[in-house]
């Protein structure tokens, strides 16, 4: 910074400065009390929605039926835009979206589709809501589902059936934990002792887990036996997740549930919740106030971290049974916005995720029914994002 | 060639739709916005230009139509984050996934599509300079072009009068406002105008570098840019060094295998990445000083311990 005269008068202040979603003045009133319904995080203040607890201070319940409301009218803004832009492509809307809903909500197969679909992708976005809380953005849940794969997925191949495989599950999802955690603290540290941020650095590290997971399988853990296409062997019979009633839906939806039921339990009644919820409202405030702040960003992305691995290791054990280049495809992005979507609450991104996922599985139909690329089906997510983020709230109190 | 030549001649080819987004995030990031959907910026002009090009028969009228859909891309950003006080972040990567659907939707058309190109063209006298005339006077039009955005976006930056607005508005806004400046439309140009340099990246990255349309085809350039424009300290000319270290980091997979070595292929992908991490991790401490104002509410959310 060379000029003179943009530093002076900085003591100027004009309420008009509104351009910029982050307020100058992180702490409301109250940031320090947990919030009656648990509802508001302050740490998305910080971070640029101006909006902080306006509409929840009503009634918890009033305020999910609004939030429920617009998020509904954010979704039929979403499918109107869209219908153009399918029309505009000379595929009739009325029948894509009618394809979409049977294949969907058609039968118990297609329900059970999503509940698979959104395993992973539940487990992955609790990986953002928890660093969110203490003021963190993890956009990493797509290398640390990955990495929690390429982790049982080693402790199968290296046991290689020398423990019985009820243990050898158990060993699966331990280091799939263990290996999210430390891939995600990892962007924690160098947050702390570098000062970069780990917005970005969560982002290289998917790339980066990527392709170990390529050089992995068509090098290392390549079977060499299977078919073409490079992947490892799969797992065991024994090493694989239970499925629930004979339905394609495994365990691993039980326990994303239950992970979701326990984060949600961790951030409404337990000193620790408190404490990432202090550090995220006002961090200078929980550092004078003696708490470790280093350590309880650093305790947040690696829990975080190990629920995306714990992902991982429910999509392998459950879904995949082998890696392949298709192991992962974009799930942790779509956690992301899930976590944004329910504004980091447990419960609200259980539904959120649940949406995505179903939305998601709507893409597939699109490829098979409309000959319309899967991934044109971001579109739709994207444009209900947009409608939630900008116009599903009440324009920001800004602080 | 030696393989040093090699490896530049690559980062240099490789590394231009990088510093075409870099360059525009610096713009964007001085005025205190930052924008992930640069990424998808990069894919809506890679599309745009080259289906326009295969539409129209020159590649010129593609880098015209890319810069507007990045731009466009980069005024939803720019909307949603000024107007309705949306988190940056959030939105830059919900604008990435409106871009990486939109380009699916639309590019479905164009993956075997044949469209003009843009080739190497050697510059007579310059390319006849020792090794670094073939590095950096053998390359197409494009990389020209850039040459030239460097000095311009540093002398617009550092020294020219809308470069302090532009500034002014990323790091005291206030003042702005209080000089009677409209804070809000430089914001809007700056942001805008970062997509449409974005855009021109993503037409050199399928108009020149791989001279075809494939989904999804940035493949993280969009993040790269916008970690090198952290490390680069949003200066232009770190930027280039930034963004040609990366294409360097590409270009070494090709030419350590011309050459027979037994090195892992996906290994080697990984390297681009690995390198920027590292650089960050060098680097990543003087950020401090010199970011600005605005951006740092941004990213400094909560403290280092």
């Amino acid at each position: 910074m060379s000029e003179e005269g943009i530093s002076a008068g900085t003591s100027t202040t004009l309420d008009s400065h509104e351009g910029l979603g982050p307020s100058a003045t992180p702490v409301t009133s109250g940031t320090l009390a947990p919030s009656a319904d648990g509802s508001s995080l302050p740490g998305a203040s910080l971070l640029g929605s101006s909006v902080v607890s306006d509409v929840e201070a009503v009634s918890p319940r009033a305020a999910l039926w609004s939030q429920t409301i617009r998020v509904g009218l954010a979704l039929l803004g979403a499918l109107v835009l869209f219908a153009v832009l399918m029309a505009a492509k000379g595929v009739n809307p009325l029948v894509a979206y009618a394809d979409m809903a049977r294949s969907t909500f058609g039968d118990t197969t297609s329900l059970g589709g999503i509940l698979v679909r959104a395993t992973p992708i539940v487990l992955a976005s609790l990986a953002v809501a928890v660093p969110a809380r203490a003021g963190l953005i993890n956009v990493g849940g797509e290398g640390q589902l990955i990495m929690g794969g390429v982790a049982a997925m080693g402790v199968s191949l290296g046991l290689d059936g020398s423990v019985s495989p009820p243990l050898t599950l158990v060993l699966m999802a331990l280091a799939s934990m263990v290996v999210g955690g430390l891939w995600s603290g990892l962007a924690a540290l160098l947050r702390l002792w570098v000062g970069i941020s780990e917005s970005v650095t969560t982002l290289l590290l998917n790339y980066i887990a990527f392709d170990l997971l390529a050089f992995l399988i068509f090098d290392r853990w390549k079977d060499r036996q299977g078919s073409g296409q490079p992947a490892t062997r799969a797992l065991g019979e024994g090493e694989r997740l239970a499925r629930l009633g004979g339905s394609r839906v495994h365990l691993g939806i039980v326990i994303a549930v239950v992970a979701t039921v326990v984060i949600y339990a961790v951030f409404k009644a337990t000193s620790l919740g408190f404490r990432l919820r202090v550090v995220g409202g006002n961090p200078e405030a929980a550092r004078r106030s003696g708490l470790r702040v280093g350590a309880l960003l650093v305790t947040a992305m690696i829990i975080g971290g190990a629920l995306a691995g714990l992902g991982g290791f429910t999509q392998l054990a459950g879904a995949e049974f082998k890696l392949r280049g298709s192991f992962i495809v974009g799930y942790g992005y779509i956690a992301f916005l899930g976590s944004w979507l329910a504004r980091h609450q447990p419960i609200g991104v259980l539904a959120s995720c649940l949406l995505l996922s179903g939305i998601a599985i709507g893409g597939d139909s699109l490829q098979l029914d409309a000959g319309l690329p899967a991934a044109s089906v971001h579109v739709l997510s994207a444009l209900l994002l947009l409608g939630v983020f900008g116009f599903a709230r009440k324009r920001g109190v800004v602080t | 060639m030696s393989m040093v030549a090699e490896v530049l001649t690559g980062g240099v080819r490789g590394g231009t739709s990088i510093l075409y987004a870099a360059l525009g995030e610096t713009v964007s990031e001085r005025a205190g916005v930052v924008n992930l959907g640069t990424e998808g910026s990069i894919l809506a002009g890679a599309l745009t230009g080259y289906a326009v090009a295969a539409e129209t028969g020159s590649p010129w009228l593609g880098v015209l139509a890319g810069a507007v859909a990045g731009g466009l891309l980069a005024l939803v950003h720019a909307y949603m984050v000024l107007e309705r006080g949306a988190n940056q972040l959030a939105t830059g990567l919900v604008v990435l996934f409106l871009g990486l659907g939109l380009t699916s939707l639309f590019g479905v058309s164009y993956v075997q599509a044949l469209a003009p190109t843009f080739s190497p063209a050697a510059i007579p006298g310059l390319s006849d300079i020792p090794f670094v005339g073939g590095i950096l006077f053998n390359q197409d039009p494009l990389v020209y072009l850039s040459y030239g955005f460097v000095p311009v976006a540093s002398w617009f930056i550092f020294r020219s009068r809308w470069g302090v607005l532009l500034r002014a508005a990323g790091e005291r806004s206030e003042v702005l406002t209080a000089h009677g400046h409209p804070v809000k439309r430089v914001q809007y140009l700056a942001v805008v105008a970062g997509g449409m340099l974005a855009g021109i990246g993503g037409v050199h990255l399928s108009t020149a570098y791989t001279k075809a349309w494939f989904e999804n085809m940035a493949q993280g350039r969009g993040f790269v840019a916008v970690a090198v424009v952290m490390f680069a300290a949003r200066r232009p000319y770190r930027v280039a060094g930034g963004a040609y270290l990366f294409g360097a980091a590409l270009a070494l997979s090709p030419a350590l295998q011309a050459r027979g070595y037994a090195i892992n292929q996906f290994a080697l992908d990984a390297v681009p990445y690995v390198v920027t991490l590292l650089v960050l991790i060098a680097f990543g401490r003087r950020r401090s000083q010199d970011i600005p104002e605005g951006l740092s509410k941004v990213f400094d959310a909560s403290p280092s311990g």
